[in-house]
Parts: structure tokens; C-alpha cells; sequence
């Protein structure tokens, strides 16, 4: 198995020099390369071609946000940005997801957490802990009833079975939950989610969940 | 209803005693108004008054002393016109010595009191002079008093043309006149007064509201430091945390002490992080900064070239200059002097359009000094909402550093602010410099 290939944007020469050691200190991570600031971390994505970036969101040039949303709106890339910052305010987190970053992680997580979600947002499976999803709902169900995206029509070419299982990923459920919910193998669950990000054009199932949340396919209950 | 309506009328005329004696019976009074403009005219009515009362006194004691009374003439008069000069300082007390003056005038000399011209009038402008200083109700009690006594000096004949209309009778008695002339006057002071007090309450309420917005804007700012301050923290203590869990990677079998003591480091940085963004949850309130000012890291003085950069792209024509050594200050009075630079010059270009500005920066061995001057004006300023605002804002980062700021006009018609921050050389890293985000 080939290792995962990882590029560093932080400003902090400390910042990338630590997570470059923390993160190399695992087998199947490697650390390609590291930026300095947001316009860097656009050219050197192109030059390296790294499977995931860490990505700062405060930056001088070119903040870290900017910088997402060009990578991920560029064509044909198949990066995936996980933003780590040192605040975990809910704008950031909803400017980061909607910019198109596959997760979010605070700069205090430990190795472990750092490694594994370095692994999951490559796999392209949702980083998103209970507490950001509880969070994200709380957002988007505040700003629903205006959905903003003109992918909003897709959602008709998604199968009923699709369709339910797009809204568990929505509640943050993994694949072997979904599969325990609906009573179905954990490869049919996988199936399901690889036809729905084909058909939505998506990148991963954190944006397969934002974008359940803002065309408001899921209301949820209590909020 | 009849008895209530009773028992309020017994009890409001139990209180005219009373209110009367509030009124009446004391020496207190509204601060003598001054004239304001010209200065040099403020005593002018002191004077006047002065020479009013001289010149009644002088025309009274002839016109007395003339027709062949004693001296004892002398000691009226002289008090009524003493009641002139005392209504400046206690207007009630004068109004009683003249009254008294009044009474005693009639007693013992009969014509021209008590209602004569020559009397009237200084009463009259006794009666002007308290009601420029007390409120209207004592005004009035006193024109009542002032009316019933010179009648009953008269033993209530009043002489006047007797054909005529009542109500035009007044104009024609002895006493219509004198109580028309006292009302005029009174009513005129009272109006003077009632302006006077309308404006005075208008110019403290203006005053509180300044104050009011000052404060805020203080505590507006200071919530803007600590926010700044504590980002700035915060920043630097999830790098401790980051670096206390690389350090056992940079040795071969690091010895489980070192690991234990790292773990220690990194969980107390991550618990004090975790304090710190609540702290932040709450300064965080407001954050009207745009986009590109909330991704960007807090600015340190290495971006100073990029904020005059942006303003000569404006049109702006700004100089820099540094003196001195520079080197890495505290992330303090880094963000504090970057923050400083900023406002001033926004200030200049909001005051001052077409101006020239100057930024000097001074590295000092144990200070930082900042000058930051503007050029006169190359056209009139426009109005500028939140004008002032920013030097508050200024005062406030520089007192919380412990330094100095000084501010104000040029000679040439510019304006200048001066701070000097304490700015103790520190021992660091190399790469600290750029370790302040």
C-alpha cells in the first residue's frame, strides 16, 4: 500500500516542523512538502500533488480558507484539504466545510488523532466529530428553509434507499452504523455512498453533508 | 368624592405655610448667572447694578432729603438701594429689605411710597434679580406679599380715575401701575431664568452622553486588546503543545521521565487553550473584521511595510523610517506598535486628506519609540463620524504597556502622535520572529 501523501501550510515554521515529525513518525504517512502561506500551499499542491493538506486558516497572503476553495474548485484535483487551526469557532467551521475542506481538526490534537484524521479525510470518509456535527446542525437549520446551492435538483436523481442514506451521513453516521440502521451489509452501505458522491458530484462525505444540510434535505428534529 | 375634594384643598392649604416658608425664609438661590461672551465683560451687570443702585440712592435722598425730611430718609433709601447690591449675591434676603424698606418708606414719609415712580422701580429690579435665581412659585409667593403690604400701607384707598371700566381702572390706579411694572419685570427674569435652566440641563445632558459614548468606546477597545492579547496566547501555546509532543521524537528511546514530563507540558498547554478559547467565545462577541482581516495572523511590525504599501496604492503618500537596531519585541507590543502605526494614519488620512504622512519607528536598547506626523491638510477635512475614537484607543494600548503617548498640532499646521513603548531586548530562538501569529 502506497503511503499517504501529505502537504503542510502553516505559517509557524514550529507548527510545520512538528506536525511534519509527528506525522512521518507514522508508516503510511508521508509529509511531501510544506507551504508558508495559503498562496504558496495552491502552487506547491500543483507542483506536489499531495493526497491531503494540512491546512492553517490563518495566514498572511492568502488565508487558509481562500486557499481551500481554490484548490477543491480547481478541476480535476483530487486533493483533500483537513483545516487545522488553533480556534474552534463555529465560523471558522462553517467557512472551512463550505469552502470544500474535507475536515477540521484543533492544532492541540494529539498524534493519534492527528494520524487518524490525516487517514480518514485521505480514505475520503466525513470527518466530523459529534460535537462540529451537532454544531453544524444547529447552523444550518438556522439558515434553512434558504438553500443557496444550484445542485439542489441532483437530489431528484438519487434513489429513495440514496436518498436515506445521504441523511444518516448527514447525522454523522460511519458506514457500519448506517449498514446496523438500515439493516444492510457494510459493502452495500459503501456501494450506496460512492453512487451518491458520483451522482452529486461531491468530494467526500463531509461535503456530501453539508450539502444534505444546506439544500435542507435533513431538518432535524429539536432544533 | 365632595369630602375628598375637601380634605385635598385643607391639605394644599396646610402646605402654602410651609411651602412659603421653603420659599421665603432662606438665603438659597441659583448661581448668579455670568455673561460668557465678551470675557471681559462677565462683571458688566455687577456693575450696572452697582451704578443703578447709586444713582437710586442719590435721586431718592435728594428728592426725600430735599423736601425737608430728617435724616432718617437717608437710611431708607440707603437700604433699598443696599437691597439692590445685596439681590446679587442673596436675591430672597434683598427682597425682604427692600420690602421692609417699602413699609417703613410709607410709614414715615408717605408720598412717594409707596407706590411713587422713584419706588417702583428699585423695587422692581429687586424683584427682576430674584426672579432670575429662584423658581417661579417663590416669584410669585413674593409679588403677593409685595402687593398685599403696600396695600395695607395705604389702608387699602386706592386712588385712581373711578369713571372708567374695572378692568381698565387698573392702568389708572397708583397700584394697578406699580403691580403691572413688578409682574413685567418678574415675569421677564423668570423667562431668562427658565431659558437659562433649559439650556444648562441640555448641556449636562449632551455631557452625559459624551461621557457615556467615551466609555463605551474605551471599553470597546479594551475588549479589542484583550482579544487580540489572548489570540495571540492562545497561538503560542497550542505551538508548546505541539512541540511537547514532537520532543520525544527527536531522540532515540527517550527515557520515560521525559515522556511523562512532555505529557505534563502538552496537557497543561491544552487545558489552559481550553480556557482561553472560552475567554475568547466571550471578548469574540463582535467581530466586524472582514474576511481577509479574520484569516489573516495578528500583525507584528514586519507588516508595517505592507500596510504603507496598501495606503500608497490609495493614493496615499506615506514615508517610512527606522532608526536603531530592529529586532523581535514581545508579541505585545508588536501587535500594540503595528495597531498604533494603523490608527494613526488612518487618523491622518480622515483629518488630513492630501496630507503627507511620516512613520518613524526608533528601536532603542530598552524602548520602542513611534512617531507617526501628518503634513497640513491640502483640502478641508469632511465630516468624520467616530472622530477621537482613535486616539482613545491608542491611550489605552499604551497605558496597558506601560509607555507614554503625546499628541497634538504641529507648528505647520499638521498633527502628530508620539508613544514610546518599554521594549526590554529579549533572549530567543531565532526562527521567534516569526512565531507571532
Amino acid at each position: 500500500m502506497t503511503s499517504i501523501r501529505v502537504l503542510i501550510a502553516d505559517d509557524q515554521m514550529l507548527v510545520r516542523q512538528g506536525f511534519t515529525v509527528l506525522l512521518n513518525a507514522e508508516p503510511d504517512i508521508e509529509v511531501v512538502g510544506q507551504a508558508v502561506d495559503g498562496a504558496d500551499a495552491v502552487t506547491r499542491v500543483t507542483e506536489l500533488a499531495p493526497d491531503v493538506v494540512l491546512m492553517d486558516i490563518r495566514m498572511p497572503v492568502l488565508g487558509g480558507i481562500e486557499a481551500t476553495r481554490r484548490l477543491t474548485e480547481a478541476a480535476g484535483t483530487t486533493v483533500k484539504v483537513l483545516v487545522l487551526t488553533t480556534f474552534d469557532l463555529d465560523e471558522y467551521v462553517y467557512e472551512a466545510l463550505r469552502a470544500g475542506a474535507s475536515g477540521f481538526l484543533l492544532k492541540d490534537a494529539s498524534a493519534a488523532e492527528l494520524a487518524h484524521a490525516v487517514r480518514v479525510v485521505a480514505a475520503g470518509d466525513a470527518l466530523l466529530s459529534p460535537n462540529i456535527t451537532k454544531r453544524l446542525i444547529a447552523e444550518f437549520s438556522r439558515t434553512a428553509g434558504a438553500p443557496r446551492t444550484p445542485r439542489k435538483d441532483r437530489v431528484g436523481e438519487l434513489t429513495e434507499r440514496e436518498t436515506e442514506v445521504l441523511s444518516l451521513i448527514a447525522q454523522g453516521l460511519s458506514n457500519a452504523e448506517i449498514a446496523a440502521h438500515l439493516v444492510v451489509a457494510e459493502q452495500t452501505v459503501k456501494t450506496h455512498v460512492g453512487r451518491i458522491l458520483t451522482k452529486l458530484g461531491l468530494r467526500d462525505r463531509t461535503q456530501a453533508a453539508v450539502f444534505a444540510y444546506e439544500t435542507g434535505l435533513v431538518r432535524p428534529a429539536g432544533y | 368624592m365632595s369630602m375628598g375634594a375637601g380634605r385635598r384643598l385643607t391639605n394644599a392649604a396646610r402646605a402654602v405655610p410651609r411651602a412659603m416658608r421653603e420659599d421665603l425664609w432662606t438665603t438659597a438661590a441659583d448661581p448668579l448667572p455670568r455673561m460668557t461672551r465678551p470675557r471681559w465683560l462677565a462683571r458688566l451687570p455687577h456693575v450696572l447694578v452697582a451704578g443703578f443702585a447709586a444713582l437710586t440712592f442719590a435721586n431718592m435722598n435728594g428728592h426725600l432729603y430735599g423736601a425737608g425730611t430728617d435724616r432718617s430718609a437717608t437710611i431708607v433709601v440707603g437700604v433699598q438701594a443696599a437691597a439692590l447690591i445685596v439681590a446679587m449675591f442673596r436675591p430672597v434676603p434683598a427682597w425682604w429689605m427692600a420690602t421692609s424698606a417699602l413699609i417703613v418708606g410709607t410709614l414715615v414719609f408717605g408720598d412717594p411710597y409707596p407706590w411713587g415712580l422713584s419706588a417702583v422701580v428699585p423695587h422692581a429690579a429687586v424683584l427682576f434679580l430674584l426672579a432670575l435665581r429662584v423658581r417661579p412659585r417663590a416669584v410669585v409667593e413674593t409679588l403677593l406679599i409685595t402687593t398685599l403690604a403696600s396695600l395695607a400701607c395705604t389702608k387699602f384707598e386706592v386712588h385712581g380715575s373711578p369713571d372708567i371700566g374695572w378692568a381698565a381702572t387698573v392702568f389708572y390706579t397708583e397700584l394697578g401701575r406699580a403691580v403691572v411694572v413688578f409682574a413685567a419685570t418678574a415675569a421677564f427674569g423668570a423667562i431668562l431664568r427658565a431659558r437659562r435652566v433649559a439650556r444648562s440641563q441640555l448641556l449636562a445632558q449632551t455631557e452625559v452622553a459624551a461621557e457615556e459614548r467615551t466609555r463605551r468606546t474605551v471599553l470597546e477597545e479594551r475588549g479589542r486588546i484583550a482579544r487580540e492579547l489572548h489570540d495571540v496566547v492562545a497561538h503560542h501555546l497550542s505551538v508548546i503543545s505541539i512541540q511537547a509532543q514532537v520532543a520525544p521524537h527527536l531522540v532515540d528511546d527517550p527515557p520515560e521521565e521525559l515522556k511523562e514530563n512532555l505529557a505534563g507540558i502538552r496537557q497543561n498547554a491544552k487545558e489552559a487553550l481550553t480556557e482561553l478559547r472560552r475567554v475568547l467565545g466571550v471578548l469574540r462577541v463582535e467581530d466586524a473584521r472582514s474576511e481577509e482581516a479574520r484569516h489573516a495572523p495578528q500583525p507584528t511590525l514586519d507588516r508595517l511595510d505592507d500596510l504603507v504599501g496598501n495606503l500608497r496604492a490609495a493614493g496615499v503618500t506615506v514615508s517610512t523610517e527606522t532608526t536603531g537596531e530592529p529586532r523581535p519585541l514581545a508579541p505585545g507590543v508588536e501587535l500594540s506598535a503595528f495597531r498604533l502605526v494603523q490608527e494613526a494614519l488612518s487618523n491622518a488620512i480622515r483629518h488630513a486628506p492630501g496630507a503627507t504622512a511620516r512613520v518613524l519607528i526608533g528601536y532603542d536598547p530598552t524602548s520602542l519609540t513611534i512617531r507617526i506626523s501628518n503634513t497640513a491638510p491640502a483640502r478641508p477635512a469632511g465630516p468624520s463620524p467616530g472622530a477621537g475614537h482613535g486616539l482613545l484607543g491608542m491611550r489605552e494600548r499604551v497605558t496597558m504597556l506601560g509607555g507614554i503617548l503625546a499628541s497634538g498640532p504641529t507648528p505647520d499646521g499638521g498633527y502628530e502622535v508620539f508613544a514610546t513603548l518599554p521594549a526590554p531586548t529579549l533572549q530567543q530562538p531565532a526562527d521567534y520572529a516569526e512565531d507571532t501569529a
